[in-house]
């Protein structure tokens, strides 16, 4: 619970959190994978959560508030891979810390097309591997992000995709 | 600390639930009943009825009994729902000041809001009664696919009705708190949710006590209500065919034959057929006329086949939405009493390609789940959270009217995004904004959340000045904006153009009159009691003076008659205080008069 902060602590957190990157909100690297991401925004809901904080006063409730809202923009944003990749160009190229939903969504679609495959075969075997990620069943997304690789051995994406979860086997 | 209640405010029926204990029971009205009819009928002498005595009076007064009104409340009398309602409604739905959809009854229109509040206070005391204090913490839930202006609308009801509303959640959400609470197991729920009004369907996933809400979707106007609406079509048609009798024009028959053919709906979930019975429907010439008809399951059927079918593209895309293939479903749960039609079922089945679990009781689960949230808001269950969605994209209208969406259909809550804006003018020192909500592509498609103007913009070329707005949502999906001049750093001022709902104002005064009446049907009970006292005690003073005639002196006597016919000329009365005095005198002798009893003839009873 965000009672873990002190009063004075969360008041400075809310007045800084304009400064503060998507990243930096949920205590994550950059380039954290999905799963990390979805811990990390469960984690500091318990914390900021309007409803875990009922009994703060008034001033601490406002200032609670502001946090959590910005904890879920920020998820919103890196829970997606499109956006998140979009989100770290954004952050690169020095255009602030918050993302305009119309730029993730541009930038997110172009992705896409990459992202999806671009030969049916591609698309199939990679379909695949996304819900073995999704299970966390990486040696088996591994395999079949490996057999897309062959249909589109030029795929920038796929290879992304197969470095991590190659890295979560060990 | 007093308890917390959850209230499943339905189209048709509602229900209550207490938390207590660390867990939460679904209680019994005082007709003994677990839920009640959302019904409210005004009387010929005036008197206000809520709950199944309102329902049961409903054939002889269709034009005061106000049904479903949870389909009107937050919307406009033009909009197609509302024309929809009011083309078979037997009250008679207006249109208010602001362009809301009221309901007229006799000299006097109520807002949906003011029918809702009298039910939810009917459910509040239903829970005192229950508890033995006044409750006034509650939950209330709400179908997940409202916007933002029925969300209001009901939040505002729970002021009327004397409510502190902790929060106002979305019914799957609080099924699936129902559900999960205090199980371990980590999965993906999917919840059907077909009531009287409303579907919804909802994708959760459970981690370690926390329900996040993957995607919602649904429609705000399909149930039990559109389901009984074409059987009773089917039935009209029927008659006139055969007796070339239309009897859309007679509100009571249409009565009788509305709630007939609930009946068969609900009969038809067990049976293959059943019949209708309605004598002296009607009369023409030859004589007196009686409906009587046979309904199958099949016909049945065949009759909701168009609306069974509406409930498949939702599901497609609350799954799409939440990035979920249906075999990656663990669970489906089917909330709502419509989801014990076998044909719903069934669908429901084709959808998802699986059983679903029958281990809730759809009718209360909503109640019950709301009063566990209603437990976490006030810190007594804490393993518990609860990460909602919004249901429908907010945006704002942007050049050649088109909606540039802000924040996305669901979208966890609360959150924020911000987007920039300028001037496209010279010199321009105030911008407009349109805020929406809705997935249309269109502005003037979707529904207009709010109107405001960015002022006191220092003067520049156009496109110079930044002026960054946020856009909130709370916890409650509540819509809430600020904004930032990006080049001073200073927050930016805003001026609120437009609005819909009731007025704070106008909340203010409804709950003064609410209370009022409180107090008005507080001084009739009383009133009532006090009567009854004193017939009680003007038959036991006779037989007392009757038995013991020979003990009871001549003056005593006289003074008691006298005192026993003021009262009975007072109990005709309406005068509760004058009533009282005389009761109270009349008591006073004839306490007098059995304590000299028994001192002469030395009863037992010592006192």
């Amino acid at each position: 619970m965000a009672s873990e902060l002190a009063p004075t602590e969360i008041v400075a957190l809310a007045r800084l959190i304009d400064e503060l990157d998507y990243y930096q909100l949920l205590h994550l690297r950059r380039g954290a994978s999905i799963s990390e991401v979805k811990q990390a925004y469960h984690f500091s809901s318990r914390a900021f959560h309007p409803d875990a904080n009922r009994h703060l006063s008034a001033n601490l409730q406002a200032a609670v508030a502001t946090i959590a809202r910005r904890i879920t923009e920020a998820y919103s944003v890196l829970r997606d891979p499109g956006r998140n990749k979009a989100y770290l160009q954004h952050l690169e190229a020095g255009h602030g810390v918050r993302m305009q939903l119309s730029e993730a969504r541009a930038e997110a679609g172009r992705r896409a097309v990459e992202q999806k495959g671009r030969t049916p075969q591609g698309r199939q075997y990679y379909n695949l591997a996304e819900a073995e990620l999704r299970r966390e069943d990486f040696a088996a997304a591994a395999r079949n992000l490996q057999t897309a690789l062959t249909f589109e051995p030029d795929n920038e994406f796929f290879k992304a995709q197969l470095k991590e979860a190659r890295e979560k086997i060990r | 600390m007093g308890k917390v209640i959850g209230i499943d405010l339905g189209t048709t029926n509602s229900c209550v639930a207490v938390f207590e204990n660390g867990e939460s029971h679904v209680i019994a009205n005082t007709e003994g009943a677990r839920t009640t009819p959302s019904i409210v009928a005004f009387t010929p002498s005036g008197e206000k009825l809520v709950g199944q005595i309102a329902k049961r009076q409903a054939v002889t007064n269709p034009e005061n009994t106000i049904f479903a009104v949870k389909r009107l409340i937050g919307r406009k009398h033009d909009s197609d729902e509302v024309k929809r309602f009011s083309s078979f409604a037997p009250f008679k739905v207006e249109k208010s000041e602001n362009g809301d959809a009221w309901v007229q009854v006799k000299d006097r229109a109520y807002s949906p809001q003011e029918i809702s509040a009298m039910i939810l206070s009917k459910m509040k005391d239903t829970a005192s009664d229950y508890i033995g204090e006044p409750v006034e913490d509650v939950v209330v839930t709400v179908p997940a696919y409202f916007d933002d202006s029925q969300r209001q609308a009901t939040q505002d009801a729970g002021k009327i009705a004397g409510l502190n509303v902790l929060r106002i959640i979305n019914e799957p959400t609080a099924a699936a708190l129902s559900f999960g609470l205090g199980d371990s197991q980590n999965r993906k729920l999917a919840v059907f949710d077909l009531g009287g009004g409303t579907f919804d369907i909802s994708i959760l996933e459970i981690a370690n006590g926390v329900f996040e809400v993957r995607s919602t979707n649904g429609d705000t106007y399909l149930g039990g209500e559109d389901f009984d609406q074409e059987i009773c079509s089917h039935i009209l048609n029927e008659f006139k065919a055969e007796h070339g009798l239309d009897l859309r024009t007679d509100k009571m028959a249409l009565q009788r034959i509305k709630e007939a053919s609930e009946r068969a709906k609900h009969e038809l979930s067990s049976c293959e057929e059943t019949d209708v019975n309605l004598p002296f429907i009607a009369a023409d010439e030859s004589g007196p006329k009686h409906l009587t008809t046979t309904l199958t399951r099949e016909k049945l059927e065949e009759l909701v086949r168009d609306l069974v079918e509406r409930l498949v593209s939702p599901c497609k895309l609350a799954l799409e939405d939440a990035g979920l293939r249906r075999e990656e479903i663990d669970e489906v749960i089917l909330v709502g009493g419509m989801t014990r039609m076998p044909i719903v079922e069934r669908k429901v089945v084709e959808i998802f390609g699986k059983a679903p679990n029958k281990g809730v009781n759809p009718d209360e689960i909503v109640a019950s789940g709301a009063a566990i949230q209603g437990g976490v808001l006030k810190g007594e269950v804490s393993s518990v959270l609860l990460l909602d969605v919004t249901p429908l994209s907010l945006g704002v209208e942007t050049q050649g009217g088109v909606a540039t969406k802000i924040i996305e259909r669901n979208t966890t809550i609360p959150t924020s995004s911000g987007q920039v804006f300028s001037t496209t003018e010279d010199d321009q020192t105030v911008v407009s904004i349109h805020v929406v909500q809705g997935e249309r592509e269109m502005a003037a498609d979707n529904k207009t959340l709010g109107r405001f103007d960015l002022v006191g913009i220092p003067t520049a070329p156009r496109g110079v000045p930044q002026i960054e707005v946020s856009f909130e949502i709370d916890a409650d999906g509540v819509v809430n904006v600020s904004a930032k001049d990006l080049g001073s750093g200073k927050s930016q001022a805003i001026r609120v153009t437009a609005s819909g709902g009731l007025s704070e104002q106008d909340i203010e005064s409804l709950v003064t009159e609410a209370e009022q009446h409180t107090q008005a049907d507080r001084d009739r009970r009383d009133l009532v009691e006090l009567r009854n006292k004193a017939d009680g005690l003007v038959y036991s003073t006779e037989r007392t003076l009757e038995e013991f005639a020979e003990n009871v002196t001549a003056e005593d006597r006289k003074q008691l008659e006298a005192a026993i016919e003021k009262t009975r000329a007072s109990v005709k009365g309406d005068d509760a205080v004058a009533l009282r005095a005389v009761v109270d005198e009349l008591s006073a002798l004839t306490y007098k008069m059995t304590e000299q009893l028994y001192a002469e003839l030395g009863g037992d009873d010592t006192e």
